[in-house]
């Protein structure tokens, strides 16, 4: 991998959006041509409550520097309740991990619906500027071997 | 004369004496809430007035995880997915304080890494070979004790290069092999008296006499294997025991180990951890099926294990009565009522 | 003889011989000093042994799951919470469960009496008023019971058991005790020390699973580190895998724990794992007002929801 000076770092930030809501919030910033910072790579998953903390987990310890996971606004959710519990289930999983060490601004979450082109574009602002702050991942991530 | 002896305030300069030439001093050392072999640092001093170590040094020669392959994922290397083994050489080492038991314990190991004929483990091995014992006797054995069960004793020099007796103000060191000579005449120590000597021995005799009765576990040799598996016993001896790895991890002779490939970046490792017959994961198979599928095939896998098949096939228990399984097992399985039980 | 052992030897009796339950789950005395042994009691010369002290605190609940038959249990307060759970979670009936319950004064702690033996091995604990004593070779102290209490012990709101079929001795006063000073002050301190110190307090880890599998909560019938597709976790000590096992461990226990105190006990390299469970049983007690294990009616905070749940850290 090339040598990066801290300069010119750029952090690397793994978004989970869901299908019906924050996925197409993505997909309007793109059509509406909204500008916002190109560090994120998504994965769309069917709901925010599909999401596994796991995931989480699996992508802070292979080396992400930042987490954002978006799904639908309270109420509007595609299978009626999923992000309720989802927000449940990120609550005390958001505590727990920052309670034993990942800073907080490592892991976001928003609400961003399909009609939220702009919310979206200014979310990954957001995401982006906190995981620059932190500098690159430290505490989670597996040591990589280098010599084999 | 063979006999030395160190004062208890010059054990320091020993360990030093020890550690010349680039020697790895392993000793109990209080890690948190337990007590673990780990390597001496320089004017490091071990805990030798604890009864024994929670873990056995077995983790010198046979530690919880290492590494025996690495190799390339990178597919544009000539050598991708190639496994290089993992350079064996290490420092020479001594494991100061280990205990009788867990000394007799390494002979059980050896067995099962290095004499089974051209199966030998090279880890094991290279370890092994350059590892020195210096035990230390148990002047005041447990009460969950049984070396004696199991053909051992508080101060049994098998497996030991030197044994080491403690007289309160003075350590006694016993060379018992031509290595552990070698070694206390380069330390160049002081000779111990004849009267030191004596206390030494009147020590052993004293902590062997405290042991009370031993039953005989080489009795269940006798038994049929058949009858002891098939036997109703199992059913209920399993009931307590919660099916977690502690008794077989914290023991000197337990040996399985789990081999798994792991990759992080381009590079990957094959590795072994230890592993445990109380898991259901050590039997499953690819295909779904497990042929210890309950609590009470992988109880009973654990115990004929031990005080069968190994004495069948090695004539020996696979047990050196450390007590650690009986002191540690959170559902109180006490595995000398088991041999009663199977002896009986 | 504590009248507990023979009112839960008479209780185990009546209710084998008139054939209510098929078994009796309670405790034994052990083979060694300062450790009860779970005993299963079938019929009723087995009722003999049943025993009481205060070293009966591996939670029994662990043992009823997913089973069949008619089953009394003796249970303490922490293990009737944990009950509560076991049949919210459909892992038993409720009608197939008696519950002989056992008012609490807590159960001793006993890595804190072998350090007061001072390197001497305990042979013998007596309790009696309020006291415990240890004997050993040359060895015989005294102390006041409450100070030789386990930690999750000294720190319990629910010594009365919340459901029993029977109730075996008076009920003991409840103490609204402070419960997360240690977790307070972890809290108190920055990530980066945060992370130090679980680096630091996991790293004597050997994963043998004990505190897995004496939690009666964990009954997975393929546990997340046990998965190979996908692999969560890697199987070596690397101290990042450890943490990991560790992290999920707690979370899976988020309003489910009822800090019984069994992995911490069962622990053989001592980790104080509870401030982990004691730090999600906070969070949900802020935030929902929820207390694992006390009442039937409540469903578990994971497996509901409010529409006006708080969201302050949602974007």
């Amino acid at each position: 991998m090339e040598q990066q000076n801290a300069q010119d770092w750029e952090p690397k930030i793994l978004a989970f959006l869901c299908n019906w809501c924050s996925y197409a919030g993505a997909d309007l910033a793109g059509v509406s041509r909204l500008q916002y910072p190109p560090n994120i790579r998504i994965i769309r998953i069917p709901c925010s409550g599909r999401m596994n903390p796991a995931f989480i987990a699996a992508a802070l310890r292979n080396g992400v520097d930042g987490v954002l996971v978006s799904g639908c606004h309270p109420g509007d959710c595609h299978y009626l309740s999923g992000n309720y519990f989802a927000r449940r289930k990120f609550t005390v999983f958001k505590e727990l991990l920052e309670f034993m060490g990942v800073e907080e601004g490592r892991v976001h979450f928003s609400w961003v619906s399909a009609a939220e082109g702009e919310k979206f574009a200014q979310v990954v602002q957001e995401v982006t500027e906190a995981v620059k702050a932190l500098g690159p991942a430290r505490h989670y991530v597996k040591e990589k071997i280098e010599v084999c | 004369m063979s006999a030395r002896r160190v004062g208890r305030e010059a054990l320091k300069g020993f360990i030093t004496g020890l550690m010349e030439d680039g020697r790895t001093v392993w000793g109990p050392q209080e890690f948190q809430g337990s007590v673990r072999f780990r390597p001496l640092k320089k004017n490091g001093t071990p805990v030798l007035d604890v009864p024994n170590a929670t873990l056995s040094p077995k983790e010198v020669v046979f530690p919880p995880s290492e590494w025996m392959f690495l190799f390339s994922t990178d597919p544009g290397r000539e050598d991708a997915f190639v496994l290089k083994e993992v350079p064996q050489e290490g420092p020479e080492q001594v494991i100061l304080g280990i205990r009788p038991c867990d000394a007799r314990a390494f002979q059980i190991l050896d067995r099962v890494f290095l004499e089974q004929g051209a199966h030998e483990d090279p880890y094991y091995r290279s370890k092994r070979d350059r590892t020195l014992l210096i035990g230390l006797g148990c002047n005041t054995p447990c009460s969950t004790c049984f070396c004696h069960w199991t053909g051992g004793g508080p101060f049994h020099t098998e497996g030991l290069d030197v044994l080491m007796t403690d007289l309160g103000d003075v350590y006694l060191l016993e060379p018992v092999t031509e290595r552990g000579r070698a070694l206390l005449d380069a330390l160049q120590l002081d000779e111990a008296g004849a009267d030191e000597v004596e206390r030494g021995k009147h020590i052993a005799e004293e902590a062997r006499a405290s042991m009370g009765e031993a039953k005989d576990p080489r009795r269940i040799k006798e038994k049929d294997l058949m009858a002891l598996f098939g036997s109703p016993f199992w059913e209920r001896a399993h009931e307590a025991c919660v099916k977690c790895g502690v008794c077989t991890y914290l023991c000197p002779t337990c040996s399985c180990f789990d081999i798994q490939d792991e990759v992080r970046g381009a590079c990957g490792f094959r590795g072994r951890n230890w592993d445990t017959c109380m898991f259901a994961l050590t039997t499953l198979h690819a295909s779904g099926h497990n042929p210890r599928p309950t609590g009470k095939e992988r109880f009973r896998q654990r115990f004929m294990h031990k005080l069968k098949y190994f004495q069948d096939d090695f004539g020996d228990v696979m047990c050196v009565g450390c007590g650690r399984c009986v002191q540690y097992c959170p559902a109180n399985i006490d595995i000398r009522e088991i041999i009663e039980a199977l002896s009986a | 003889m504590d009248t507990r052992v023979e009112r839960i030897r008479s209780e185990a009796k009546r209710l084998l011989e008139s054939g209510e339950v098929d078994l009796v789950i309670g405790f034994r005395k052990g083979s060694i000093p300062m450790v009860s042994r779970p005993w299963f009691v079938r019929t009723v010369e087995d009722t003999e042994l049943l025993h009481w002290d205060g070293f009966c605190s591996l939670n029994l609940c662990n043992y009823l799951t997913k089973r069949k038959e008619k089953v009394a249990v003796v249970a303490k307060g922490c293990d009737t919470r944990s009950l509560v759970g076991h049949i919210q979670e459909n892992q038993i009936q409720r009608e197939q469960v008696l519950v002989l319950g056992v008012p609490c004064e807590g159960m001793l702690d006993r890595r804190a009496l072998q350090e007061r033996a001072e390197g001497t091995e305990i042979l013998e604990v007596v309790e009696s008023d309020g006291r415990v004593e240890i004997r050993g070779r040359g060895l015989e102290r005294s102390f006041p019971r409450q100070e030789v209490l386990q930690h999750c012990c000294r720190i319990c709101r629910h010594r009365n058991p919340v459901l029993h079929d029977r109730l075996l001795s008076a009920e003991v006063e409840e103490h609204q005790v402070e419960r997360y000073e240690d977790v307070e002050e972890i809290d108190s301190q920055s990530p980066e020390e945060r992370w130090a110190y679980f680096q630091n307090m996991l790293s004597p880890c050997i994963r043998c699973y004990a505190c897995r599998n004496v939690c009666p909560h964990c009954y997975c019938t393929e546990c997340f580190v046990d998965c190979s597709r996908p692999q969560w976790v890697g199987k070596s000590l690397d101290l990042n895998d450890v943490f990991t096992f560790h992290l999920f461990r707690a979370f899976h226990m988020a309003g489910r724990c009822t800090d019984c105190g069994s992995c911490e006990r069962a622990c053989p390299v001592g980790i104080p794992l509870r401030v982990l469970t004691r730090k999600l049983e906070k969070v949900v007690s802020e935030r929902w007002g929820f207390e694992a294990g006390t009442d039937l009616e409540q469903l578990p905070p994971l497996a509901t929801y409010r529409p006006d749940d708080p969201q302050d850290f949602i974007k």
